[in-house]
């Protein structure tokens, strides 16, 4: 029941999905648009650029840094809101301060200031295959050495070695800006993530699928660099699948419908259904140490943990089955664990195999025996 | 065969999945019949969808799939008639239904004392285990302003809490000298007392609830309370207890034999043939030892399985598990596990207490081995502490290993070293 009064209405409606849910979504839009639209003319109709003016105004070298700023800020502010309410979980304290402090350097500000020493603007915090670019030939070669390395053994070892340490928390909910403004600004509407047994289904081939088309892309895109200037049809297929695949994922799910969707598809739509890194660094995980630990016997089956997984994983399912389980999707937040009031669950990094019976039928339909 | 089960609370559900997991829908006809919702719900979860931290459909712990996939049929009614003879019963609606077992899983209802003023209240009292209760508390809660919540229990402080998150202003009465005596010692009272008063709740102890005063239309206006104290109030939350769901058993043409609940022997048997009782309503023992009620949510679930085990023909001596329990007062949170009440006097206790925070242990124990845990604000693992009582440890040993037993968050544990001991014996 929401609680009294026109504030009580407007906070239950605007986190349970009310118009002004929409309205905000509707916003959001509005807003990706314009920022990436802006200035251009689509189908006759000029779009007005709002953002450079302030960028200008601001002293901001481009609406880009504008954007980064807004972005830094809704971070900061909405992590400072986090670390206020999770005051009493370590846990949630030290990872919400990490968080801040990587987008505030690594996100935003170092790459700045590297652009001031006429350095090519890298991200340290962005890898591939989510940052795609940084496996382009053409990309590599703009870059001086310290940053070529940092990309390829980064990608190709730093990833997944952690990974099969610490899970795809470390880089997804300790590191990554996406998982970062999810985990901060987007705490009021984490619980809206889809828990059900039909998202779960989607998220599988949706993920996967954008993960092979970002290893196709990157291959062709190398190939392209290699052997196109003797092939020029498919170095010109070549190109406009990297251009497709900058539009689709990058622009499209990443940019506009990850953060507009807030309101009310919940946090994570971009983490949990499409983004390669994501996909990359589950598959990872299975095979590592990361688990969740479910305490025997102790689950009220209340369901706090899978209403507010932010991923959509139905947490429950597994405490109240004295299960201990690790599944691809889950970027260890810690909030599931914070929730539960009978402290039944506990993310912890060991090496130990538990056989995990639950596949997503038998959540629904266990198999009869005898 | 066809298993009918009264009741789609954890027991009956645990009970009905526990039978499929084992007979196929060709050898298992399964009815849930449920007048209180049509899906198996959390009880435990009530106090968050009151505190629209949870919606009611977050609180269905299965998919409403998985019904139609494993085949158990639903009845949303109510039972009025068992014939044993026929093995058939009566759902209110006129249907019949015949059976070959039937579980009766119908749970508890809360316990009520015949209040002075009581018989003129036609509104505004409320008690808080069923959806209906929900529904009635969500009602009230826009025309209340002042609230009363009557029972030194966890439902009271659940109550409690949520009462404060809707703004009211809450006093809470309870009967003892502080809160639970139940299951807490005095310190650990007082530390749960002090967290319901940090959060606004004026905590009325060694007070009894005299009168209810109501108005003209019938709705609760306020209470007085045993010190002729007159506490203004528009809801009357009563959480003093609960008590097996037996009365409407005393209608039936064939009745099973009951006691304080439905008698049922160590293998969930009630004196009818083929007719079981399980969870908050039964009351299991034999001739010759005292009857065993049980209820809290672990022993309701375990009975649900045992029985399943039972109708499906298997031996089952049902004894319960080394106790334990768990809870959350706000923000602190609650373990136990063993013997903390009741014990022999010349029991000894070690009472641990952190510095500076709402954190404290308490153990008990003899000359030569540990008897229970009673733990506030930190996490553990009940399983390990189960284990060292199973294992006759020593305080020694215990004390030696405590940290193996630690369950909080990563970063978040409690160094254990600052405590404060003390040594007492009860």
């Amino acid at each position: 029941m929401r609680q009294k009064g026109s504030l009580g209405w407007l906070k239950h409606d605007l986190t349970h999905r009310g118009p002004t849910a929409w309205l905000l979504t509707l916003g959001l839009f509005a807003f990706y648009f314009i920022l990436y639209y802006g200035g251009r003319t689509l189908a006759g109709v000029a779009i007005p650029d709002l953002f450079t003016p302030i960028a200008q105004a601001l002293h901001l070298p481009s609406k880009w840094t504008f954007y980064g700023l807004l972005y830094t800020l809704a971070i900061a502010i909405g992590g400072a809101y986090v670390i206020y309410k999770y005051r009493h979980n370590r846990y949630q304290v030290i990872r919400t301060s990490v968080v801040i402090f990587v987008q505030a350097t690594l996100a935003f500000s170092v790459p700045w200031v590297l652009t001031i020493f006429e350095q090519p603007e890298y991200y340290f915090s962005y890898l591939w295959p989510l940052q795609i670019d940084y496996f382009y030939p053409s990309t590599i070669l703009s870059m001086p050495l310290p940053f070529i390395l940092f990309s390829l053994l980064g990608s190709l070892i730093m990833v997944p070695l952690l990974g099969i340490f610490f899970g795809k928390r470390w880089y997804c909910s300790w590191v990554c800006g996406c998982g970062g403004l999810a985990n901060t600004a987007g705490e009021p509407f984490r619980h809206l993530s889809n828990k059900s047994s039909k998202a779960w289904a989607f998220e599988k081939w949706s993920i996967h699928i954008t993960l092979f088309l970002a290893l196709v892309t990157t291959a062709l895109v190398i190939a392209s660099w290699g052997v196109g200037q003797n092939y020029p049809v498919f170095a010109e297929r070549a190109a406009s699948l990297r251009s497709l695949y900058g539009f689709v994922v990058m622009t499209l799910l990443s940019g506009i419908i990850g953060v507009a969707l807030y309101p009310v598809g919940g946090t994570r739509v971009w983490c949990r259904y499409f983004c390669p890194m994501a996909a990359l660094l589950g598959l990872v995980q299975k095979f590592g140490r990361y688990r969740i630990r479910v305490k025997d016997n102790m689950c009220i089956s209340c369901g706090l943990c899978s209403t507010y997984c932010e991923m959509g994983i139905d947490v429950r399912a597994y405490a109240q089955r004295n299960q201990d389980f690790v599944r691809a999707s889950c970027v260890g937040c810690g909030i599931c664990a914070e929730v539960c009031p009978r402290g039944v669950l506990r993310l912890e990094n060991r090496w130990r195999r538990d056989p995990q019976e639950l596949s997503m039928d038998a959540l629904l339909n266990e198999t009869y025996r005898g | 065969m066809h298993v009918v089960i009264v009741g789609n609370g954890v027991a009956g559900t645990e009970a009905a999945l526990a039978i499929r997991r084992r007979l196929s829908p060709q050898n298992a006809r399964i009815t849930l019949i449920s007048e209180e919702h049509p899906y198996f719900f959390s009880r435990t979860a009530l106090m968050y969808a009151y505190m629209d931290t949870m919606q009611r459909r977050d609180l269905e712990p299965y998919e409403r799939e998985m019904y139609r996939r494993q085949q158990i049929e639903r009845i949303q009614n109510r039972v009025v008639d068992i014939n044993a003879d026929a093995h058939t019963i009566t759902l209110r609606s006129g249907a019949t239904l015949s059976y070959d077992r039937l579980l009766l899983a119908v749970g508890a209802r809360p316990r009520m004392v015949p209040f002075e003023g009581l018989d003129e209240v036609k509104d505004g009292l409320v008690n808080f285990v069923s959806m209906q209760d929900l529904d009635h508390c969500e009602r009230l809660t826009w025309s209340t302003e002042e609230a009363v919540v009557l029972g030194g229990g966890l439902i009271g402080v659940e109550l409690a809490e949520s009462f404060v998150h809707h703004g009211l202003k809450v006093s809470f009465v309870v009967r003892e000298p502080y809160f639970w005596p139940a299951a807490l010692a005095a310190d650990e009272g007082e530390l749960i007392g002090e967290e319901i008063r940090r959060h606004g709740i004026d905590l009325i102890v060694d007070q009894e609830l005299q009168v209810i005063e109501s108005d003209e239309a019938g709705r609760v206006s306020g209470v007085r309370l045993s010190d002729g104290r007159h506490l203004p109030a528009q809801m009357l939350g009563v959480a003093i207890g609960v008590v097996p769901n037996v009365d409407w058993l005393r209608k039936v043409k064939t009745s099973p034999e009951l006691g304080r609940g439905i008698r049922v022997d160590r293998s969930f048997r009630t004196s009818l043939p083929d007719v079981f009782a399980a969870g908050d309503c039964a009351e299991i023992g034999g001739a010759d030892e005292p009857p065993l009620l049980e209820t809290i949510w672990y022993s309701a679930k375990l009975q649900g399985q045992r029985a399943a085990s039972a109708i499906l023909g298997d031996e089952v001596h049902y004894s319960p598990p080394i106790f334990y329990n768990s809870s959350k007062f706000f923000g602190i949170e609650y373990t136990t596990v063993g013997e903390c009440v009741g014990v022999p006097s010349g029991t000894r206790s070690l009472f641990r207490s952190h510095p500076k925070r709402p954190i404290t242990q308490r153990i008990l124990f003899n000359e030569d081995r540990v008897l229970g845990f009673s733990m506030l604000g930190s996490r553990w693992d009940h399983t390990l502490l189960q284990q060292w009582i199973a294992e006759r440890r020593p305080l020694d040993y215990v004390r030696e290993h405590l940290h193996r037993a630690q369950f909080d968050v990563e970063f978040g544990r409690v160094d254990l070293t600052t405590f404060k001991e003390e040594e007492r014996t009860l």
